[in-house]
C-alpha cells in the first residue's frame, strides 16, 4: 500500500471520529461511536493499523509515527466528549446528593451552673456599683458567727438545733498544702490594717456559718472605712429541705460603711440593685423587722406586677457590731443587707423547686 | 401571733378597713401572715419578731394599732375586790433557785364554781385557735392571750403539804363547809426549785416526763406540781370539783425556759413568752386581771393581798435620744414633736431634768452646743441658743429648742435600752416609706478581684471542653467520705446534726460527691456525663479552724489523656510558666497505668486517674470514670493575667519528626529535656505526638516515642540543612543520655 493511501485513511478517520464524538448526545451514543472508531476488536482504527504492515518498509516509520499522532487525536477526542457528557450531566447528580441539613460538627460546650451565673451577675451588678467582693471562711467560731454579730451566748439563735455545730476530728494533718480558704481575701485597694480590739478568744466550738454576715466581721476587723464589699458564698441552717428550702444554699451579703451613711443610702443602693438584676421600674419598701446585726431592721420588698415580693433582710450596722471590730458608732454608720442567691436564681430561671438545683442531672444544668 | 378582731376592739377603736389595719401594722413590724373567718370573727395571723414578746397579746398588738392611728388605748383596770382573810395565811412560796425563777407572785380565791365560760370568752378564745375548757382555765388562757403573761391556776385544794395529804383540808362540794379553815396546815407552801435526781412529774397532757437538772419546778410541800414556765401538773388541774384556785403569777428565766421545753419536747404559748422575756411589770396586772374574770365569771372570794417573791423589777434606765442622730441613721428629718408623741404614745415616759441633756451634749455632730452638763433643764425648758447645730439651723423645721430628749422606756419593751433603738421606734412609726430610694450614693472605684478573674478562666476551659458545672452538697455520709481522701488522712469534721439524712461529714475531696453525681446521671442513662465544681474541701487541723482550699474536681468519662489535658489546657490559659511535674499519684483508688499527682513549686498542685475497677464498683458505676482534683490557690496566685507582647518572626518554619526507640523505664519528660536543650533557641514547639509499642518490631520492653519539633528563626529563614543538624543533635543527645534509637 502506498503511504499516501494509508495516511489518506487515517485523515478521514481524524475527520469522522471527532465529528461522530462530538456528535453523540449522551453516554450510550458516545459508546457506540468508540466502538466504531476505535473498538480493540473491529474498530476502524484497528482496520486502518492492519494496512500498516502493508506499507512499504521504507515508509513504515514515518507511517508509524502518523498513525500515533491520529490515535492519540482521536482517543483525546473521545475524552473529551466524555467529559463533554459527564459535565453536562454533574449539576443534577450534585444537586441529588447534597443535603443542606445535615448539622454540623457541633462541639457540646458545658453550662455553669445556674447559682454560679447568678452570683457571677450580681458581683458585676455590685461591682458597677462601687462594691468589692471579699470572702471567709465556710467554718467559722462562735466569735464570727456569733458575738461580734451581737448574738450573745443566750439568744436563741444560738440553738444546738438551728445550727449545724461541728465535733472535732482526730487532730491529723492533712498532707495537702491548700491554705486558701482560711483567710479573709480582701479587695486590693484596702490594704491598711485597722487594729480591731477581740475581747474574747474564739470560743472553742466551731460551725458551719449560718449568714454570710461573719465575712462583714472578718472584713472590718481589717479595713478602716470606707467599707464597701459584698460576700457571695454557702452558708448552712438545718432546714427540712423542700421545694423553697434546703440546708444548705447561697447568699450575697452586702455592707457600707463609711461616714454619713444613711437608711436613704440604703434603699437607694438596693433600688440600684433591684433596677440593674431585675427590671428598670422597680421599687423598695423597707417592712420593720429584726436582726441582731442591725439596728434598725427591715425586710426589703420589691414591687413586682403589682404587688411586692421578699428581697432579703437588711438594716444599718448595729452599734455594738460596730465597736466589736473597733470602729467608733459616732464616727461611722453603715449598712448591710443580705439576699438569697437560690430564690434570685430560682426567680430568673423558672425553677420550681430549689432542690432541683443540686441533684446535678446533666439535662438539668445544660438549661441555663 | 393569733389576733381576734373582735377582742382587740375592746382596747382600741377599729375604725379602719381590716386590708388598711393589715397593711399598716405590715408596715411597722407586725408582718401580717394571712386571716382566717371564724364564726363571725376575724383571725388575723401577724408574725411577731422576737424582740417584741409585749405584741403576743391583744394590748400589745391594740397599743400599736392607737400609736399608729392616734387613737387612745383602753387597758381595763383589773381591781378585783378583796376579802379579808390575807392571802399569806393560805400560801407561802420560797424560791430555792433565783436563777431560774426570777419572781413568783401568788393570790388564792377560794369557792369558785367551774363551769363552763361564757360565750363571747369561749368565742375569742375559738377565734385565736384554743379551745374552751372551764371557767377559771379559760380565764387564764384568756388572759395569757390578753396581755401575754402566762398564768397557771392550780386547785388549792390538792395542793399538798409537809404532812400526809389526806389530813389536809379540802373543801368539799357544799360551801358551806368552806368557811375560813386557818387549820395548822396553813399556809401551804408553794416551793420553787430544781428537781431531786430521778425525779418525774404528769403534766396535764398526762404524760409523765423524766426532769433534767437545770428544770425549774414548782412544787408542793412534796412533790413538783408544775413544770415552771412549760405545763402544769396532772394532779392539781382545775377540776369540775375544784373549789379553791391557787393563782400563779411569774417571771423564769428565759434560757432555763428554752431548754426546758426543748429537752422534754414540750413547747406551749407559756414557754414561748417565757422565752421572749414577759414584763415584769405585768405580773400584778395579770394576776387582779385573772383574779378580777374569775371572781365575775366563777364566783368566790378572793384572799387580801399577794404573795411576791423574788427579785422585784428593777428600774428603767433612761435613754438620750439625740435629734441629729435620726438624720444621720434614718437620712430624714423627724419633726421633734413627732418624734416625741410617738415615743410617749409607745408607752416611754419622758423623763425631764438635767440628766438627760447633760448627755445629750456631746454627742452633737457639729460640735456646737457644748456646754457645761446640767445647765439648761429638761428638753422642754431649754433655751436652744447653744443647741442648734449648723445643719439645724440651715432647717427652720428643725428649730428646736433642744437637741435631744430623754425616755425611760415602758417595762413591757425590754428592746429599747440604747440610742439606736428609739431611733428605729420612730423610723417604723413615721414610716420607712418615707425614706426616699433615690438619693446619690457617692462613686468609688472598685476592681474584679485576682480570684474572681482567674476562676472565670478556669470555667472558660471546662465549659469550651464540655464540662458542666456542679454543686454539690459539702457534707457527705460516712461510707462517701471514706471512699476517697486523697489531701489528708485525718479523720473529717462531723457536724452534730446531719446537714441532710446520713450526711454528717464535711467533705475531705469533692471528687466522692462528684462520682456520686455521675452514678446518678448514669441511672437516669444520660449519656454524657462530665461534670465539674469549684468548691472548698475542709482539711481538719486539730483546734484550729480548718483549711478550706478551694478546688477544682472534675469526674468525667473521659479517658485519662483527655482529662489530664483539660487540665493542662487551664495551665495553659493561665499562662503559668513554672512547670509542673507530674509524677506517680500513689492513690489506691487511681489506676497506676493512667494517673499521676501534679507538682508546682515543690507542693502538690492536684491528682488525674483513671478509676480503678474496683474503685468504679465501690462508687457503683457502670462506665470508666477518670477524676481530677487541682488546688486552685496556687493557680490564682501564679496565673499571668496580664501577659506581655512578644513580637514574632516574620521568618517560616520548619518541622521535623523525630521517632525515638526507648527504653520503658525512660520517661518522655526526660526525652524532652534534652530535646528542648539540644534544639536550643530556634525552637518553636516540641509536640508529642504519640507512643509506640511493639514487642516485635521493637522489642521486649521498649517503646517508641513519636514527636515533632518545629523551628523558627527570629533573623533568617531556617534552612533544611540547619533543622537536619539540629534533628541529628537531637537524636546524639538521646542516644548517649536515654539510650535511644533512631526508628527508621
Amino acid at each position: 500500500m502506498a503511504l499516501s493511501d494509508f495516511l489518506t485513511e487515517l485523515d478521514a478517520l481524524l475527520g469522522e471520529a471527532p465529528a461522530a464524538f462530538g456528535a453523540a448526545g449522551d453516554a450510550a451514543a458516545l459508546e457506540a461511536a468508540r466502538v466504531q472508531f476505535v473498538g480493540a476488536k473491529s474498530g476502524r482504527l484497528k482496520a486502518v493499523q492492519k494496512g500498516l504492515a502493508a506499507v512499504d518498509k521504507a515508509d513504515r516509520p514515518a507511517a508509524g509515527k502518523r498513525f500515533n499522532e491520529v490515535k492519540q487525536a482521536i482517543e483525546s477526542a473521545h475524552q473529551a466528549a466524555v467529559e463533554r457528557l459527564a459535565s453536562a450531566s454533574r449539576p443534577a447528580a450534585a444537586a441529588r446528593c447534597a443535603d443542606p441539613t445535615v448539622p454540623g460538627d457541633c462541639r457540646r460546650l458545658g453550662r455553669l451552673h445556674p447559682i454560679t451565673q447568678t452570683i457571677e451577675e450580681l458581683k458585676e451588678i455590685m461591682g458597677r456599683l462601687g462594691f468589692s467582693v471579699a470572702d471567709g471562711p465556710e467554718i467559722e467560731d462562735q466569735w464570727y458567727n456569733f458575738e461580734a454579730l451581737n448574738i450573745p451566748a443566750d439568744h436563741p439563735a444560738r440553738n444546738p438545733l438551728e445550727n449545724f455545730y461541728l465535733e472535732l476530728g482526730d487532730g491529723g494533718r492533712g498532707t495537702g498544702d491548700g491554705n486558701h480558704g482560711t483567710a479573709v481575701e480582701l479587695p486590693s485597694q484596702h490594704t491598711q490594717q485597722y487594729p480591731a480590739p477581740r475581747p474574747h478568744p474564739p470560743a472553742p466550738s466551731f460551725l458551719l456559718r449560718s449568714q454570710t454576715s461573719t465575712v462583714q466581721i472578718r472584713a472590718m476587723e481589717r479595713m478602716r472605712p470606707p467599707v464597701r464589699i459584698i460576700s457571695c458564698g454557702r452558708v448552712y441552717r438545718p432546714d427540712t429541705a423542700d421545694a423553697t428550702h434546703f440546708p444548705m444554699f447561697h447568699q450575697m451579703e452586702g455592707l457600707l460603711v463609711d461616714r454619713g451613711v444613711t437608711m436613704a443610702d440604703l434603699k437607694s443602693t438596693l433600688r440600684l440593685f433591684a433596677r440593674s438584676a431585675f427590671a428598670d421600674d422597680v421599687h423598695i419598701r423597707f417592712r420593720p423587722s429584726f436582726f441582731p446585726f442591725t439596728e434598725p431592721s427591715v425586710e426589703v420588698d420589691m414591687s413586682w406586677a403589682d404587688g411586692w415580693i421578699e428581697m432579703g433582710g437588711a438594716g444599718m450596722v448595729d452599734p455594738n457590731v460596730l465597736q466589736a471590730v473597733g470602729y467608733d458608732p459616732e464616727e461611722y454608720s453603715g449598712f448591710a443587707f443580705g439576699l438569697g442567691i437560690e430564690r434570685i436564681c430560682a426567680r430568673r430561671h423558672g425553677i420550681a423547686d430549689i432542690r432541683e438545683l443540686f441533684k446535678n442531672d446533666v439535662r438539668f444544668l445544660q438549661q441555663f | 401571733m393569733l389576733v381576734s378582731w373582735n377582742w382587740l376592739k375592746q382596747y382600741v377603736p377599729l375604725d379602719m378597713p381590716l386590708e388598711e389595719l393589715q397593711r399598716r401594722l405590715t408596715l411597722s413590724g407586725l408582718n401580717h401572715e394571712g386571716t382566717a373567718e371564724v364564726a363571725g370573727d376575724m383571725a388575723i395571723d401577724l408574725e411577731v419578731t422576737s424582740n417584741r414578746p409585749d405584741c403576743l397579746g391583744h394590748i400589745g398588738i391594740a397599743r400599736e394599732v392607737a400609736v399608729l392611728w392616734n387613737h387612745a388605748l383602753t387597758i381595763p383596770a383589773a381591781n378585783p375586790r378583796e376579802s379579808k382573810t390575807p392571802v399569806d395565811s393560805l400560801v407561802s412560796v420560797r424560791i430555792e433557785c433565783p436563777d431560774l425563777c426570777l419572781r413568783y407572785t401568788a393570790r388564792a380565791i377560794r369557792g369558785v364554781k367551774i363551769g363552763p365560760s361564757p360565750q363571747w370568752m369561749a368565742r375569742r378564745l375559738e377565734t385565736v385557735g384554743l379551745t374552751p375548757i372551764n371557767n377559771v382555765v379559760d380565764i387564764s388562757n384568756y388572759v395569757l392571750m390578753e396581755c401575754g403573761q402566762p398564768l397557771h391556776t392550780f386547785d388549792f385544794g390538792k395542793l399538798g403539804n409537809k404532812g400526809d395529804r389526806s389530813n389536809l383540808p379540802h373543801s368539799g362540794p357544799s360551801g358551806a363547809a368552806h368557811k375560813l379553815d386557818l387549820s395548822p396546815l396553813f399556809p401551804r407552801e408553794i416551793v420553787v426549785r430544781r428537781p431531786l435526781l430521778g425525779e418525774t412529774t404528769e403534766a396535764i397532757d398526762h404524760k409523765t416526763y423524766q426532769l433534767g437538772p437545770e428544770m425549774c419546778m414548782i412544787c408542793d410541800g412534796k412533790a413538783p406540781v408544775a413544770i415552771g414556765g412549760v405545763m402544769g401538773g396532772a394532779q392539781t388541774e382545775i377540776s369540775p370539783d375544784t373549789r379553791d384556785v391557787l393563782i400563779e403569777a411569774a417571771e423564769f428565766d428565759p434560757v432555763s425556759i428554752r431548754n426546758t421545753a426543748r429537752l422534754l419536747n414540750l413547747h406551749s404559748d407559756s414557754s414561748y413568752r417565757f422565752e421572749r422575756r414577759v414584763d415584769p411589770e405585768g405580773l400584778d396586772w395579770a394576776s387582779r386581771r385573772c383574779c378580777e374574770l374569775i371572781l365575775d365569771l366563777a364566783g368566790g372570794e378572793l384572799a387580801r393581798g399577794i404573795v411576791d417573791v423574788g427579785r422585784p423589777p428593777r428600774k428603767r434606765e433612761p435613754i438620750v435620744l439625740r435629734f441629729s442622730q435620726l438624720q444621720r441613721i434614718l437620712g430624714i428629718e423627724v419633726p421633734a414633736e413627732r418624734v416625741r408623741e410617738i415615743l410617749i404614745s409607745l408607752g416611754n415616759v419622758e423623763e425631764t431634768g438635767k440628766q438627760g441633756l447633760g448627755i445629750g451634749d456631746w454627742g452633737l455632730d457639729s460640735g456646737i452646743g457644748v456646754q457645761g452638763s446640767g445647765e439648761s433643764g429638761g428638753c422642754e425648758a431649754a433655751s436652744g441658743k447653744s443647741h442648734i447645730s449648723n445643719q439645724q439651723l440651715s432647717n427652720p423645721q428643725s428649730l428646736i429648742p433642744n437637741p435631744s430628749l430623754t425616755m425611760v422606756p415602758p417595762s413591757w419593751r425590754r428592746d429599747l435600752t440604747r440610742e439606736i433603738d428609739l431611733i428605729e421606734e420612730v423610723g417604723r412609726i413615721h414610716g420607712y416609706d418615707a425614706i426616699p430610694e433615690d438619693v446619690g450614693v457617692p462613686m468609688v472605684p472598685s476592681a474584679r478581684r485576682r480570684e474572681d478573674r482567674v476562676l472565670e478562666k478556669v470555667r472558660h476551659v471546662l465549659t469550651a471542653c464540655g464540662f458542666d458545672e456542679a454543686v454539690t452538697l459539702s457534707a457527705v455520709d460516712r461510707h462517701t467520705s471514706e471512699s476517697l481522701s486523697p489531701w489528708t488522712d485525718a479523720e473529717p469534721l462531723r457536724s452534730a446534726l446531719p446537714v441532710v439524712r446520713g450526711a454528717d461529714r464535711l467533705r475531705r475531696s469533692l471528687l466522692p460527691s462528684l462520682l456520686a453525681a455521675r452514678r446518678a446521671n448514669e441511672a437516669l442513662a444520660n449519656p454524657i456525663i462530665e461534670l465539674f465544681e469549684i468548691a472548698k474541701a475542709y482539711l481538719p487541723q486539730g483546734a484550729e479552724l480548718p483549711r478550706e482550699p478551694l478546688l477544682l474536681g472534675i469526674a468525667g468519662g473521659r479517658d485519662y489523656p483527655a482529662v489530664k489535658g483539660v487540665v493542662e489546657a487551664i495551665l495553659r490559659e493561665l499562662k503559668i510558666a513554672e512547670p509542673v511535674e507530674a509524677e506517680e499519684a500513689g492513690i489506691a483508688q487511681l489506676d497506676t497505668a493512667a494517673s499521676c499527682r501534679l507538682r508546682f513549686r515543690g507542693q502538690t498542685l492536684g491528682y488525674v486517674g483513671r478509676l480503678t475497677d474496683d474503685a468504679l464498683k465501690q462508687f457503683d458505676l457502670r462506665g470508666p470514670a477518670t477524676v481530677a482534683e487541682v488546688r486552685l490557690a496556687p493557680l490564682i496566685e501564679a496565673a499571668d493575667l496580664m501577659p506581655r507582647c512578644v513580637e514574632q518572626s516574620s521568618y517560616p518554619a520548619v518541622t521535623r519528626d523525630l521517632n525515638l526507640v526507648v527504653a520503658e523505664s525512660v520517661r518522655w519528660a526526660d526525652v524532652a529535656a534534652t530535646a528542648r536543650r539540644e534544639a536550643g533557641p530556634c525552637l518553636e514547639t516540641l509536640q508529642y505526638r504519640d507512643t509506640y509499642r511493639d514487642e516485635k518490631r521493637l522489642g521486649v520492653d521498649r517503646k517508641s516515642l513519636l514527636f515533632s519539633i518545629v523551628l523558627r528563626s527570629g533573623e533568617c529563614t531556617f534552612t533544611n540543612q540547619q533543622a537536619d543538624e539540629i534533628r541529628e543533635r537531637i537524636v546524639a543527645a538521646c542516644r548517649s543520655e536515654h539510650g535511644a534509637e533512631l526508628r527508621t
